[in-house]
């Protein structure tokens, strides 16, 4: 497996095409593609790509980049694409359709605040703004853990007993324009992985269809249950998903949530993206100084993994949730998800901190400071802005 | 764990530094991260770049705080600001040519290590001293810093896809670091608490942005400039060609004529008969057709109101001999200039060959009479039937302030063709009688021997007076014949047969008419003029005879010099010399033999600015032309495809039997008819015509258009992108480095 020193945009680039290579033998691969920073290296790379039987489909906004993906998928093609802040914003028109209408297409999202201000820094309010519209979303906190969880995504995305699209989140800049060192897959290893793309709802001009058209209150309750249910077989698949991963490629990713330093720990962390590993460098010093901190970070955010999270904090006395992310009027996402998770549990002390909003560099020194500020509470209050002073 | 922090402004190639230091690691077996700090960065802006080196896997994404080295790549920011946070054991490796000493007071007790990088990548031509990218340099000095041996800073340099003149440089700073430890004691430097209050989105006070002059970040500076237009350059008689088309497609025609009337006093005449140079030299040519500009002067003669004449202010008073082009320019010009000028002419009508030697049907008489009736509203007097010759040359500089001889050509090349008698005639004396209206051709089989004008309108002549066949004989090809070759064309739409290739010998007279037989003939070598000789061919086919009752023979012309005096010298103003009494000037084809009426215009004018400058001092003539604006200062993929618009002729059927114009001119003077659109498809190559886009494509807002036309660039904030320059259409615009 080739290590190579490369940017999470290029890792990105490279898996997306090696995963549309892969469906050669199928029906081929589509992207509708349009740039925006800061993920433009993903688009740009992907046009550079001669697939054996594909196309790359350069368009005007984001909103027909996911049009495309969509007549693409509906017609049987592995489709994939990338979006960023407002990108996703003016594709989200089409990020429902695509959900609603089950087609596992994948999409990076480069998490970027969302404007205005205009802001280029990373923030995941862009991604978590979609979290309705029927995707699988994964949250990655590395440039190894983007590249696996790519081929995760098809792989549950497809699965007949899923079929939904997938989004892979990434922090914008800080994994996509870094250069770290990450072990690629070879398309080999992609080919074994990946079996053929089947959509069977796909559009075929042997049983005529129509897709999308209208439906009753009745069909439509029915359809959107249909989603949920299919929404709850993800978790069990992304566990098979990560046994053949392991077969293949000599290593398990993490699954739906990661669990670390829990032994004894009765004061936890929830912490996404690469926020995690300055949480994970800071519990890891301060277990040195021997404090019991554990580190919980979800991977999967849709479906959400309560059950796994249920378990990893049953321990837990105090939970501190770092969220880069904001609903207004409410608080962070990943607070409110864990709350309604730990409902019924009020021996458990939840406390959210929105830190990071803007794209803020969060340091080991402020997660020092909200882990010293959550060992001095004694009860919760309304989410606490740990504003980033750099 | 190492870390880095690399300062340099953007564009500088700063996170390609990191990307090449954390190569050269990662090559290594280590493991290695580089980014830059993603900010509002502009070519210039100042900004970091950071490197992180380890045996363990990285685990650590927030920027670079307390660096063990620091390199800056460009020296305006060598300063105290760079040592935040630095570690005081590290290095600092500085683009500088400065000795490390004396960096003393900046960084004391710290190891400073220098290299010119920037006279390295520009003695290895990567970048230019403006804009040099010293990065694949600097790396060669940071590997030495670093304890890297030369093949890994080059494998680095190469993994990247970076050769040749890259590794060199990279070599030569590898050699060239040097390092000092500095007296003194090494502080850590803590970061200043960031400054200012952070302000809400409906904060009243926010102020305005901040004054960062980043024109002090441009390589480049844009200027403007004016060029000569390839056709105003092209015209022998020097109008101001994209002047007056523009004045055309503004729809003031008044403007456009008067603005033709300051160069020549001819408009409607050449708008009609010149070979117009400057549809040939016109960018648009290649782009798409030519700027039919011949047809805009016609246009512009038509339409436009003439100035009132200027009547005469001075005593002196000026002789002319020769009312052709030449002399009725320098008439026209001397006039304005309130001299008296009395202009002889040998013939009995003004015009010279415009009038004997050009048909109607190019050039009605009405338009000629019309401009000469214009220049005699001048003050200047013509004198018909008055041959000078040389005593009367002389008596002339005696009694005139000066005098302006431009008799043209009167000598006519002839061809020896044995007994020919009447059926043999010179093509000037043959068109002077069909101006009188004096000879038919009815019926006749009509012969025309040569390739010029003189020929075609010979020819054309000859069909419109009835003749039956009409061949015109030229030794050479149509490629290599000197007539006008849309007169050519429409000759033979007209029914002129051309034989190319073809020399009379000898004519017989027969019964009736005559046999001429003439040889064949080839191209050989290129003569004198550059053109390929015409070589007769020899062998049994070689001759033909063409039966024919009239022979034209339209061969040339040369100078009768016998006005002159005897052994008369020419300065190279034109003037005769060795003469006492008034100065004596020759122009026009007499003095130059350009041959066309554009020459004799420009000629005559410069002529009659000598004369003005010889008798007062006064120096009218134009300055020194800007540069000519060639076809590669012109940014035509700004420009539409569009064909040209060219004005009716009169089908040949109907124009071959009468001497009706040919060319009926452009009709309407409306914003959306031809001449309008014509007019509007000129480049206006090298003048603004404050078409706006450089102000309207400035992403900086710093091209103001004042309201006296001018246009004003603040330097304080134009960053040089250049983005002006690229979308100027007209190469007004343009970049230097600074």
């Amino acid at each position: 497996m080739p290590r190579e020193l490369i940017t999470g945009n290029g890792a990105a680039g490279h898996v997306l095409a090696q995963a549309g290579e892969a469906n050669r033998e199928g029906r081929g691969c589509c992207c509708g593609a349009y740039p925006i920073t800061p993920q433009t290296e993903i688009i740009e790379y992907l046009r550079g790509v001669e697939f054996t039987k594909g196309r790359v489909v350069p368009v005007e906004s984001e909103h027909s980049a996911m049009a495309v993906c969509i007549g693409a998928s509906l017609g049987g093609a592995r489709s994939f694409t990338a979006s960023s802040a407002n990108g996703l914003a003016y594709m989200t028109e089409n990020v429902f359709a695509a959900g609603y209408f089950r087609l596992p297409i994948v999409m990076i999202a480069v998490n970027r605040t969302l404007g205005p201000p205009w802001n280029i820094w990373a923030d995941q309010g862009d991604s978590l703004a979609l979290r309705d519209a029927a995707w699988l979303q994964f949250y990655v906190e590395s440039h190894q853990e983007l590249v696996d969880t790519i081929l995760l995504a098809f792989r549950v995305a497809e699965d007949s007993g899923v079929l939904l699209p997938a989004m892979v989140c990434m922090d914008g800049f800080i994994v996509s324009h870094t250069q770290m060192v990450v072990d690629l897959p070879e398309q080999a290893q992609v080919d074994a992985f990946l079996p053929k793309c089947v959509v069977p709802h796909r559009l075929n001009v042997e049983r005529p269809a129509t897709v999308g058209g209208l439906a009753w209150p009745r069909e439509t309750e029915h359809m959107r249950h249909e989603i949920q249910q299919a929404m709850q077989r993800a978790p069990a698949v992304l566990e098979a998903a990560l046994d053949e991963f392991e077969g293949i490629f000599g290593r398990r990713p993490h699954g739906a949530i990661s669990v670390e330093h829990a032994e004894d720990a009765e004061t936890f962390i929830v912490a996404t993206n690469t926020m995690a590993r300055t949480v994970r460098n800071v519990i890891e010093q301060r277990r040195a100084q021997g404090e019991a901190i554990g580190l919980v970070s979800p991977k999967l955010f849709r479906p959400f993994p309560r059950d796994e999270i249920r378990a990893a904090l049953a321990g837990a006395k105090r939970i501190a949730v770092l969220d880069r992310n904001h609903s207004p009027g409410s608080g962070g996402v990943f607070w409110q998800e864990i709350a309604t998770t730990l409902q019924g549990h009020s021996a458990t002390m939840l406390q959210d901190y929105v830190v990071g909003l803007g794209g803020g560099d969060v340091t080991p020194e402020v997660v020092n400071r909200i882990i010293d500020d959550l060992y001095r509470r004694e009860s919760a209050i309304e989410p606490i802005w740990e504003e980033v002073t750099a | 764990m190492i870390e880095i922090t690399i300062h340099g402004r953007g564009g500088q190639g700063g996170v390609t530094l990191a990307k090449l230091i954390a190569t050269a690691h990662f090559l290594k077996g280590q493991y290695a991260q580089a980014f830059g700090v993603y900010a509002a960065e502009r070519s210039g802006a100042p900004l970091q770049a950071f490197v992180r080196i380890d045996s363990n896997e990285i685990t650590i994404h927030n920027q670079v705080k307390t660096p063990d080295h620091l390199i800056v790549l460009d020296r305006t920011l060598i300063g105290p600001g760079v040592l935040v946070g630095h570690k005081p054991e590290g290095w600092i490796l500085l683009n500088t040519s400065d000795a490390p000493a004396s960096f003393a007071t900046l960084f004391p007790g710290r190891r400073v290590a220098v290299v010119d990088a920037t006279g390295i990548a520009v003695e290895h031509k990567l970048g230019t001293r403006a804009v040099p990218i010293v990065n694949t340099t600097l790396l060669g000095a940071v590997g030495r810093m670093m304890d890297l041996s030369r093949e890994e800073v080059e494998k680095a340099i190469t993994t990247l896809k970076f050769g040749g003149a890259n590794l060199n440089a990279a070599r030569a700073a590898f050699d060239a670091v040097q390092s000092v430890t500095l007296p003194g004691q090494a502080e850590l430097k803590a970061a200043a608490p960031p400054a200012g209050r952070i302000t809400g989105l409906l904060d009243p006070d926010v102020g305005g942005p901040p004054k960062i002059r980043t024109g002090n970040w441009a390589t480049r500076q844009p200027h403007r400039r004016r060029l000569q237009a390839p056709c105003a350059h092209a015209c022998p008689a020097g109008n101001d060609i994209p002047g007056f088309v523009a004045a055309v497609s503004e729809g003031d025609h008044d403007e456009a004529l008067r603005i033709l009337l300051e160069t020549t006093p001819l408009p409607g005449v050449c708008g009609r008969v010149c070979p117009a140079p400057c549809m040939d030299a016109c960018n648009r040519s290649e782009f798409d057709e030519p700027v039919q500009v011949r047809e805009l002067e016609r246009f512009a003669a038509e339409k436009g109101a003439r100035p009132t004449p200027t009547l005469p202010s001075r005593e002196e008073r000026i002789a002319i001999v020769g009312s052709g082009p030449a002399g009725l320019s320098c008439a026209y010009q001397l006039g304005r200039l309130g001299y008296r000028v009395s202009v002889f002419e040998a013939g009995d009508a003004p015009g010279g060959l415009l009038r004997t030697g050009i048909p109607d049907y190019r050039l009605p008489r009405e338009i000629l009479d019309a401009e000469i009736d214009y220049i005699q509203r001048h003050g200047v007097d013509f004198h018909c039937e008055r041959f000078v010759d040389r005593s009367g040359l002389l008596e002339m500089s005696r009694t005139f302030s000066a005098v302006f001889v431009a008799a043209g050509l009167q000598e006519l090349r002839g061809l020896d063709l044995g007994a020919g008698g009447d059926a043999v005639i010179q093509g000037i004396d043959f068109l002077d009688r069909v101006q009188e209206g004096s000879i038919t051709c009815e019926g006749q089989r009509v012969v025309v021997v040569g390739g010029g004008n003189t020929a075609v309108d010979s020819a054309r002549s000859a069909l419109r007076l009835g003749a039956s066949d009409v061949r015109i004989l030229y030794r050479r090809t149509r490629a290599e014949a000197p007539a006008i070759r849309e007169e050519i064309e429409e000759g033979l739409d007209e029914g002129v047969c051309l034989m190319e290739l073809v020399l009379p010998k000898r004519v017989q007279p027969q019964e009736t008419g005559c046999a001429l037989t003439c040889v064949r003939m080839m191209l050989g070598e290129p003569d004198a003029t550059g053109r390929r000789s015409p070589v007769p061919m020899t062998g049994a086919d070689a001759e033909f005879v063409v039966d024919c009752d009239l022979i034209v023979l339209a061969l040339g012309q040369s100078a009768d010099l016998s006005i002159l005096p005897e052994g008369a010298e020419v300065s190279n103003d034109g003037e005769l010399l060795g003469l006492t009494g008034a100065p004596v000037v020759l122009g026009g084809d007499l003095a130059t033999n350009e041959g066309t009426v554009a020459h004799a215009i420009g000629n005559g004018r410069r002529a009659a600015l000598h004369v003005h400058r010889t008798l007062t001092g006064e120096d009218l003539f134009p300055p020194e032309s800007e540069p000519v604006a060639s076809p590669e200062f012109i940014h035509t993929h700004l420009f539409h495809h569009a064909p040209a618009q060219h004005a009716p002729l009169v089908p040949p059927g109907e124009r071959r039997r009468s001497f009706v114009e040919v060319r009926e001119g452009f009709a309407s003077a409306e914003p959306s008819a031809p001449a309008t659109l014509e007019a509007k498809r000129c480049f206006s190559c090298g003048m603004c015509t404050e078409c706006d886009r450089c102000v309207e494509y400035c992403p900086e807002g710093i091209l103001l258009h004042r309201h006296d036309g001018d246009y004003e660039f603040n330097y304080d904030y134009c960053k040089g992108c250049g983005v002006c320059a690229s979308q100027c259409p007209r190469g007004v615009v343009y970049m230097t480095e600074l």
